[in-house]
């Protein structure tokens, strides 16, 4: 990511690609054991459903008398026929499901990080060429009065120098001798007065939430040694609220940040991160030789609004020239792309995850879905026989077939989207310094959908086969 | 012989297995008197399975025709025929084939959901087959709780229903012992003698046959005797 220290981040070959893939392939092996084990655990509730709706499709079909209701009413009973495959056909539905919302919230993500927003959007300037990106601090005044006074007064930011964000990475470890993960804390530094203003997903703050992160910021603002520090961390840390700590700089060698912790961030919010005064990163600076290796490089990169396309491309133009910034050179690109930069190295990963992962089990899927449905069909060919002996349609046969499918899909699918959103939701994953990673609420109608396609897909082949079913050659067999 | 129901004339039907074709009705003829019980008998392989299917719409001859009532079925398609067996036939099998998820009653009920009645109807004429049959006490069991007897009296019930004209049976009592067995072809002459309902069942059972009112022997796809049954 832009201005990720090298300590943090790759350089020049990017060996992340290889972690990255290794990461989500053992994050697809996890969750693909985890859903069969939720999908285990969920069987009783599944059968629990399937016998409260078969009891209300009774009790209209009793009522109605409706030749269709009392199809339903046989393919309920139908799936219970067969306890087994109806668990199997649920689990593997239930799986396939789990997996593809994951990897439907993930792509989504993605989609909305990387999504240009027509107006009043997000600008960031970094160093040209070099990643990560480290400029010098002037720069931030520097290109605030050119921001504030150099473009033209309808293309300024609507609320000033409010506005514009600076962003320095400061990691340490509060261990001198043994730096680990466990024991490191990686921070934002930034005038603490922005990051409800400017900082992403702090936009849907609860009552509770904004004022936990107002008293923190207020305590930052009075004190520069202040910190907040997400919950997680703390507890990784080991360390409370109220406590002071000593940070040894991984990014800032030699450098002894000595912090006080006034405050936690909301569940959620920038997990396993926390907040730091700017001013104290630049005390610290002054406090340092002139040639410290950091002074020149201690700003990562710069946080713009503005409030249309056309500010972006007049300030983009004033960024570019080489009178305003020509040591380091600077760029500035949106938010998004910017973001998309960053994602481009992993871009066939998510290819991959789009376009083969997700055909690929939708198809494996449909596969074990049709293999256990012809099983039923082959073990039920004397009584789809008998059925049309009786005078039922080659339709109504295959819908019965059909129907059992796609009732177990609907089920399983919308089981494993609801229990999706409501369990990843709930555990507040974040990716980097993105907000909260929560499954959409689109996945509760897209689930149901999947499962329902699936089921349909797999059964279509079993449910012809039934159709065409030929009576005199059945009970010839069997006699 | 009362006016024939069922009328089956220069009947053939070939199968092909691989290469092979096998002939298995040749030129048969024959016709069915309205309200008669007929047993179909001889050996395996002889075509009286074949000509039941046919008679009962569940297959099509390859050459020849078969007349039900006003229906030449021989002509009809799959699903016109299907359409006819509902209002026309009815089945009882061997093995009685009865949907083990659903209880005796709604077993019985399932030709009466493709016609044209209301639930109300429809409970009217489950009930009265059931009665028929002695089994009211029943209706709520599925068919692993009944025994073969009453599953195969289930069947009967599901079989009449509809008030077909024409009722087939392949081998109803193959799968029952003596008592149960008598049972069965008891209801069948009551079909026929209170109900005036044209039988025709197949079996290999002599004992079967003789409470028939006639028999007909098949050979190789042939009729070779038509007797009046020693038992009427």
């Amino acid at each position: 990511m832009y201005g990720i220290p090298q300590e943090m981040g790759p350089v020049g070959f990017d060996p992340s690609i290889f972690l990255l893939s290794g990461y989500l392939l053992g994050m697809l092996v996890g969750l693909i054991s985890l859903a069969l084990v939720v999908g285990l655990v969920t069987l009783p509730l599944f059968f629990f459903v399937l016998f409260l709706i078969e009891q209300v499709s009774r009790v209209v079909a009793g009522t109605t008398g409706a030749f269709v209701s009392k199809l339903v009413l046989i393919m309920f009973r139908g799936l219970r026929r067969s306890p087994l495959r109806t668990s199997l056909t649920y689990l593997a539905l239930f799986v396939l499901t789990t997996v593809l919302v994951f990897l439907y919230t993930i792509l989504t993500f993605i989609g909305n990080v990387t999504a240009e927003k027509e107006a009043n959007f997000k600008a960031i300037v970094t160093h040209k060429t070099v990643i990560p990106s480290q400029i010098k601090p002037g720069y931030y005044n520097q290109f605030k009065d050119l921001v504030l006074n150099g473009l033209p007064p309808d293309m300024r930011p609507v609320n000033g120098e409010n506005d514009i964000m600076s962003w320095s990475f400061v990691g340490g470890s509060t261990d001198p001798i043994n730096k680990r993960p466990d024991n490191a804390l990686f921070m934002f530094c930034m005038e603490p007065q922005k990051i409800t203003t400017m900082m992403d997903g702090l936009d849907d703050l609860t009552g509770d939430e904004k004022r936990i992160i107002d008293d923190g910021i207020e305590k930052m603002l009075a004190n520069k040694q202040a910190i907040v520090v997400s919950q997680s961390r703390l507890k990784k840390l080991n360390v409370r609220v109220g406590q002071k700590i000593k940070l040894y700089g991984l990014n800032y060698p030699d450098m002894i940040f000595e912090f006080e912790i006034v405050g936690s961030l909301p569940d959620g919010k920038y997990e396993g991160v926390g907040f730091m005064n700017k001013d104290y990163l630049d005390q610290l600076l002054k406090t340092m030789p002139a040639d410290y290796l950091m002074q020149d490089k201690a700003l990562n990169l710069i946080w713009v609004r503005l409030p249309n396309k056309m500010a972006f491309e007049r300030l983009s133009a004033m960024v570019d020239d080489p009178k305003n910034f020509n040591s380091p050179p600077i760029k500035m690109e949106t938010a998004s792309s910017g973001i998309g930069s960053w994602m481009e190295a992993y871009k066939d990963i998510f290819f991959g995850m789009k376009y083969i992962l997700t055909p690929a089990m939708v198809g494996i899927m449909c596969l074990v879905i049709a293999n256990a449905i012809s099983i039923g069909v082959r073990e039920r060919r004397t009584e789809m026989a008998v059925l049309k002996v009786l005078g039922f349609q080659p339709r109504h046969v295959m819908a019965l077939v059909l129907g059992e499918a796609v009732l177990v899909g609907l089920l399983a699918g919308g089981m494993a989207a609801f229990l999706s959103w409501f369990g990843i939701g709930n555990l507040k994953m974040q990716i980097a310094f993105f907000g909260a990673f929560i499954v959409p609420w689109q996945a509760l109608v897209y689930g149901p959908a999947l499962g329902v396609g699936v089921a349909f897909l797999g059964s279509l082949g079993p449910a012809l086969s039934a159709k065409n079913v030929r009576v005199a050659e059945v009970f010839a067999r069997v006699a | 012989m009362p006016r024939a129901i069922v009328e089956v004339r220069d009947l053939h039907k070939s199968f092909t297995r691989g290469s092979e074709t096998i002939d298995v009705l040749q030129g048969l003829t024959l016709d069915v008197g309205e309200g008669e019980f007929l047993a179909l008998m001889g050996p395996s392989g002889s075509g009286k399975t074949t000509l039941l299917n046919l008679i009962a719409g569940l297959d099509r001859p390859t050459a020849g025709t078969i007349s039900v009532g006003e229906n030449v079925i021989s002509d009809m398609s799959e699903s016109e025929l299907a359409r006819w067996r509902t209002r026309h036939v009815g089945f009882v099998f061997q093995f009685y084939y009865l949907l083990p998820v659903l209880t005796a009653y709604e077993n019985v009920e399932l030709p009466l959901l493709l016609l044209p009645l209301t639930k109300e109807q429809r409970r009217k004429q489950v009930e009265t087959a059931l009665d028929l049959v002695g089994l009211t006490n029943r209706m709520d069991h599925r068919p692993g709780q009944l025994s073969g007897g009453q599953q195969q009296r289930v069947g009967i019930a599901r079989a009449m229903v509809t008030d077909p004209t024409l009722i087939v049976a392949d081998e109803p009592t193959g799968d029952l012992d003596t008592k149960s067995a008598d049972e069965i072809l008891r209801l069948m002459e009551i079909l026929r003698a209170q109900l005036n309902k044209t039988i025709i069942m197949v079996t290999h059972d002599p004992k079967a046959a003789a409470r028939a009112q006639r028999i007909l022997h098949l050979e190789k796809g042939q009729l070779v005797l038509d007797t009046a049954a020693v038992g009427v």
